[in-house]
């Protein structure tokens, strides 16, 4: 089974992995580091040593273990998450230009948060997971339901993923013009997706769900590569398709839409993660998703890292970053992918 | 039943008459409805439409007729004109590229726009630059740059690449925008307020400018009327009829651009208006390019005076801008336009 998935999904030789899963772990820690002595006050390492560890010296409690290490560690989670996320949605849907943004998950989410920080002002910090969490599912299913379901018409879901995407959009307008209080900065740098003030009780709202869901992806990893055999073959080997490419694609959902919840629109992760993940280890899920989730943390914290040390007094948002350098690669897929016969994989 | 009778061959002549008629004397009817309520509507009650006879009659003394020709009159002719042009350059790329859901809001001329003005704010060695200037040649990049991933310049034209691409161009675009409002701090609010399409502010300097491209905007379409029905026959029928498909594709890009850099440097990007606008008047107007470009800019003109007034009807204390209002009926639009594809070819 696991020799028929390979030769169906990818090629690169599998042995490679553990070593590039530990390369990627070691990136991880050094984009983590950097994230706890970079930025607007430079913190030298051994200070930051000897914060970490509450050895004696020179200590800078407040900035190290206040701000910067949740703020990184969540810009790692949800950069994990992300990057798992699109790998999902990109393999289920066969689509290599799938993302949560593309299939409207990202302005669901986006739409919903807002909803719920106008309405619901008070209470807006503690629900905007569950908000984010709704908008991108309920935006998600729309696609899927309008898209014609399971019929995974490429062409068509994109488009159709697009249009919901437009019409989010043009929500999230009304509302972000329609407000004038002083609430308004505050969704405006949600909306670019930054790290901006985020602590540790951002971290510990959505930690447990956003570890649970990426416990569960990784576990249901090589029913993934089944799916890829095509509806026929799988359904041979006896897989239940429609239930669990139900559970996968929910999952992948929830993935993207909670860390839009707590970190904004940090686009284009999704859809670079996977894409490099591949190059790395190849296409069986089993070795992509892990490497999917390791190349999204270091991008989404490498991209927060470098919006607060740039141009130190100003800080450049992750969102804009990313998108910086994701629509890029997005155009370099796009005249790539199609050039290869089978464009849609 | 009947629209087959009308297009049946004996009743078509008498069709055909019927709403040679019906269809100028409706749009005109909506366009100088929308123009009387975008014009009647306001933040003073107190100003009417009774105040314009000051402007003929040479008074001009009183508040409200100030009010009427200072900042109700310029701001009803910039959302006319902005319908003309936005209209104009949606129908033209529709044509050249041969794919109903082309518009310059979806292709990335928007947001590429957008830049231009941004650089012009952030970049000193550019202060001196024009801004319309500099928004047309960063609106016509974008256009280069999506029709180059999306295939256009090989004679092939998909329309998921061509959105793809524009949604890509769109997006490096935006986030150039933002990262360049990040770096200048005060430019922030004023930036989003007009990303999303904004005319509260307009003048008559600008509303003459915007009037000056409509008719430049007007004169190339109707240049390029013939070519563009050429294109709908394709490339070969179209080379075979003596007109090149690539010239008439970048003729009719660098118009759209320049017009739709021009509107984005007074209104910011507008989406969707040109999207609608043109299928609106194809519609009404059949696929004719010559009856269709009168058509599309008086379509354009009603829909935008409508959209001004209603976005100034919005109950409460923030009046909205006339883009978020395109946006609110445009996106639906877009998303009904791909959802009625389904099984026709994808070309």
């Amino acid at each position: 089974m696991a020799e028929v998935s390979m030769a169906q999904a990818g090629s690169r030789a599998p042995r490679r992995t553990p070593v590039v899963l530990l390369a990627l772990g070691a990136c991880l820690v050094a984009v983590l580091a950097l994230g706890l002595c970079l930025g607007a006050v430079r913190v030298p390492p051994a200070t930051v040593l000897n914060t970490l560890l509450g050895l004696d010296g020179p200590r800078q409690d407040f900035i190290i273990l206040g701000s910067r290490l949740p703020r990184t560690l969540l810009a790692a989670l949800t950069g994990a998450s992300l990057g798992l996320s699109g790998a999902i949605i990109q393999s289920l849907l066969r689509n290599p230009l799938a993302s949560p943004k593309i299939v409207g998950i990202n302005s669901g989410a986006a739409f919903a948060v807002l909803l719920c920080a106008f309405l619901l002002p008070d209470a807006a910090a503690r629900l905007t997971p569950f908000a984010a969490a709704t908008g991108g599912v309920v935006a998600g299913s729309v696609v899927w339901l309008m898209a014609g379901r399971l019929a995974l018409d490429a062409t068509r879901l994109t488009l159709v993923g697009i249009a919901v995407g437009f019409v989010m959009e043009a929500g999230v307008e009304f509302l972000l013009v329609t407000q004038t209080g002083p609430e308004f900065s505050a969704p405006l740098v949600w909306l670019t997706g930054s790290l901006w003030g985020r602590g540790w009780t951002h971290l510990a709202s959505v930690a447990p769900a956003l570890g649970g869901l990426m416990a569960l992806a990784l576990l249901m990893s090589f029913r993934l590569d089944l799916q890829y055999l095509g509806p026929q073959r799988a359904a041979a080997l006896g897989v239940r398709l429609g239930l669990e490419r139900g559970l996968l694609l929910l999952i992948g959902v929830l993935l993207a839409a909670l860390s839009v919840g707590v970190v904004g629109v940090v686009g284009f992760i999704g859809l670079m993660a996977p894409h490099i993940a591949a190059r790395l280890v190849g296409g069986r899920h089993r070795a992509l998703l892990p490497t999917a989730a390791l190349v999204g943390a270091v991008l989404c914290a490498g991209a927060d890292v470098a919006g607060r040390s740039l141009v130190p007094p100003i800080e450049i948002s992750a969102g804009i970053l990313t998108a910086l350098f994701g629509a890029p690669f997005f155009i370099w897929l796009l005249l790539t992918e199609s050039r290869r016969p089978g464009a849609t994989r | 039943m009947r629209p087959l009778a009308l297009r049946g061959v004996p009743g078509r002549s008498g069709g055909a008459g019927w709403r040679r008629l019906a269809v100028p004397a409706l749009a005109l009817a909506t366009v100088a409805a929308g123009c009387a309520l975008s014009l009647a509507t306001g933040g003073r009650s107190d100003v009417g439409l009774s105040d314009l006879s000051g402007l003929f009659s040479g008074a001009g003394a009183t508040l409200a007729e100030q009010t009427m020709r200072d900042i109700r009159l310029p701001r009803t002719l910039c959302a006319m004109f902005l319908g003309i042009n936005l209209g104009l350059a949606g129908l033209i790329l529709q044509a050249v590229t041969r794919n109903a859901l082309a518009a310059p809001g979806l292709l990335g001329i928007n947001q590429g726009a957008a830049l231009g003005i941004v650089l012009g704010l952030v970049v000193p060695a550019l202060s001196g630059v024009p801004q319309s200037l500099l928004a047309a040649l960063c609106g016509l990049v974008s256009v280069a740059a999506t029709f180059a991933i999306s295939g256009a310049f090989s004679g092939r034209i998909e329309s998921l690449r061509l959105i793809l691409g524009g949604v890509a161009v769109g997006a490096l675009g935006f986030a150039a925008v933002r990262l360049g409002y990040t770096l200048e701090d005060d430019l922030a609010r004023q930036v989003v307020r007009w990303t999303v399409g904004d005319i509260g502010g307009v003048r008559m300097p600008e509303a003459l400018r915007l009037g000056a491209t409509a008719l430049f905007a007007t004169l190339a379409a109707v240049a390029l009327a013939q070519r563009l029905n050429l294109m709908a026959l394709g490339q070969a029928a179209s080379h075979g009829l003596g007109a090149d498909p690539m010239r008439t594709l970048i003729l009719g890009a660098g118009v759209a651009s320049v017009v739709t850099g021009v509107c984005v440097s007074v209104a910011g990007p507008i989406a969707f208006a040109g999207l609608i606008v043109p299928h609106l008047a194809k519609a009404l107007a059949g696929a004719d390019h010559r009856r269709l470009v009168p058509v599309t800019a008086a379509l354009g003109a009603g829909l935008m005076a409508w959209a001004d007034a209603g976005s100034k009807l919005w109950p409460g204390f923030a009046e909205i801008p006339v883009g978020v209002v395109v946006s609110a009926i445009g996106a639906p639009w877009f998303l009904v336009s791909v959802l009625a594809r389904k099984g026709r070819s994808h070309g």
